[in-house]
């Protein structure tokens, strides 16, 4: 459903993506792995449209898409939880919720997203007259990746929703994101921690400094030296 | 006591328009990250088109007012469109350039198509007087305390109830999340200027039967919105409001127990205090 050819992304001067070419097909869960900076949140950030690649070519469904804005891109139905998550604090979580559906027209088929929602992340639901600021780090990624649902996306990117959470919601985040993807959602994931990652993932690409330098089945990459070594601490 | 009390209305009466030129003013900072000295101008263009649907060709006030503050928003989208939006995403000085740039052009016109000649408009309000206990309030006065209050209240709803008015918000607090939602920059930028730019209008049309009207009467009053913002904290909205009465009211009884003439040190006198005690401004520290 989604495929990067060839892609060049600079930031500021710098080449933070020097060649990129990836493909996701529609039911899987992909993986990104790499060290900080290899440019893994910048893959992101170009395929949703915050930055703009210099060169290359991006299809969705065999459109191309490289060069729209954001927001004809999420229109499309491509998700993108951020970095950081990217919630609004100052608003109540109800209302970031509601933000996710913007785009959205239809009142029953945003009702039946805050059903969906609020079956994946029930503390939403419990929380939704607080103010996102207000929240544990837990609930703000948990936030973020409802609000992001929101619109029922068929492709579903995540940038690092382990980042700062307790190890027990980790593994929570990791299960949900599974939920998600059984029940019919794509997953582009970015993660740090590339143990969870090429866990709950069918394939994977090993991003270094701009480039792909290895990429398979999560099972195989799992099992080899040069990623064991690099990003599995062992 | 009584003193006290006329000086405090008319501290209402004239914070009132301060209040709605800062709430444009911090409307286009909070969202937009723009620090649009021609802000002002458009409070006297406002003023101008009240003027002249009313003077020239008899308008009611009100129907005049209306109009001035669609003809004004106009106006204000063009400034966004043609001047602003170009600049968005390059180095933040452009905009500030781009503003004073835009403070000139705008009175530069006003002065080809008006004259520098001063005008009043002409309204029967200002003759009307109201009296309570001792208090002496001409019509016009009430007027725009009243206005200014159901504009406040219009504005809130908006901000607070309005799927636009939550992406306005949105944008404020995290302009890239916000887009990532499908959130588009340019609407929110439009109608950030209109909004802002009707309000501005209001304020030049109330006060134009009082004050008089002409090219740079803008220069003052958006040095002291810029003061009132600053005092209530950057882009805060219930900042812009209370820090317009305070300014209002500080000057009507600067005015009323002291002297006029310092009428326009006292804000910048309260800003040094209150930048002192609290650096951020009253209802600073978070952008909204």
């Amino acid at each position: 459903m989604l495929e990067i050819i060839g892609a060049h992304t600079h930031y500021g001067g710098v080449k933070v993506l020097k060649g990129i070419s990836l493909q996701v097909f529609e039911q899987e869960i992909v993986t990104l792995i790499g060290a900080n900076g290899a440019g893994k949140t910048t893959i992101l950030k170009t395929i949703s449209g915050l930055v703009r690649p210099v060169s290359g070519i991006i299809k969705f469904f065999g459109e191309e898409i490289q060069g729209l804005s954001p927001d004809e891109i999420v229109r499309r139905g491509i998700s993108h939880v951020p970095e950081g998550r990217g919630i609004f604090p100052e608003m109540t979580v109800l209302e970031n919720l509601e933000l996710g559906a913007y785009i959205r027209k239809d009142k029953e088929g945003t009702k039946e997203s805050f059903r969906t929602v609020y079956h994946y992340f029930p503390v939403l639901e419990k929380r939704s007259k607080q103010l996102a600021g207000t929240l544990s780090g837990g609930e703000q990624q948990m936030l973020a990746m409802g609000r992001a649902l929101m619109i029922k996306p068929k492709l579903y990117l995540l940038d690092e929703p382990s980042m700062g959470l307790a190890p027990y919601l980790v593994r929570e985040v990791a299960n949900i994101i599974r939920r998600i993807n059984d029940e019919g959602t794509t997953v582009l994931l970015v993660e740090q921690n590339a143990r969870l990652a090429l866990n709950i993932s069918a394939r994977g690409y090993v991003i270094e400094t701009g480039r792909i330098t290895l990429e398979g089945r999560s099972c195989d990459l799992l099992t080899m030296e040069q990623v064991k070594k690099a990003y599995l601490g062992r | 006591m009584e003193v006290f009390l006329q000086q405090v209305l008319n501290g209402l009466v004239i914070g009132s328009v301060y209040v709605l030129i800062a709430l444009g003013l911090t409307l286009l900072w909070g969202i937009l990250d723009i620090p649009n000295f021609a802000h002002g101008n458009l409070y006297m263009m406002g003023a101008y088109v009240t003027c002249i649907f009313v003077n020239q060709y008899l308008f009611g006030f009100f129907t005049a007012m209306v109009i001035s503050m669609f003809i004004t928003a106009g106006v204000g989208i063009l400034t966004e469109m043609l001047v602003f939006r170009p600049l968005r995403g390059t180095a933040p000085i452009n905009y500030l350039i781009a503003a004073l740039g835009l403070f000139v052009f705008l009175e530069t016109i006003a002065l080809l198509l008006w004259t520098a000649d001063i005008r009043v408009i002409e309204t029967p309000f200002t003759q009307k007087v109201i009296g309570f206990m001792n208090l002496r309030l001409t019509v016009q006065r009430l007027m725009i305390i009243s206005v200014t209050i159901i504009l406040i209240v219009l504005l809130y709803l908006f901000i607070k109830k309005t799927m636009m008015g939550k992406a306005m918000r949105a944008m404020a607090q995290n302009r890239e999340a916000a887009s990532l939602l499908g959130i588009n920059i340019n609407r929110v930028s439009i109608i950030s200027f209109a909004i802002a730019s009707a309000l501005a209008a209001a304020a030049g049309s109330l006060i134009g039967p009082i004050f008089q009207v002409y090219p740079t009467m803008g220069g003052i009053p958006i040095v002291k919105a810029f003061v009132i913002i600053i005092l209530g904290g950057m882009g805060s909205i219930p900042g812009a409001i209370l820090g317009g009465y305070i300014l209002g009211c500080a000057e009507g009884l600067g005015t009323g127990y002291v002297s006029a003439a310092y009428k326009d040190a006292i804000g910048f006198a309260i800003l040094i205090i209150v930048l002192m005690v609290k650096p951020s401004g009253i209802f600073g520290g978070v952008k909204r």
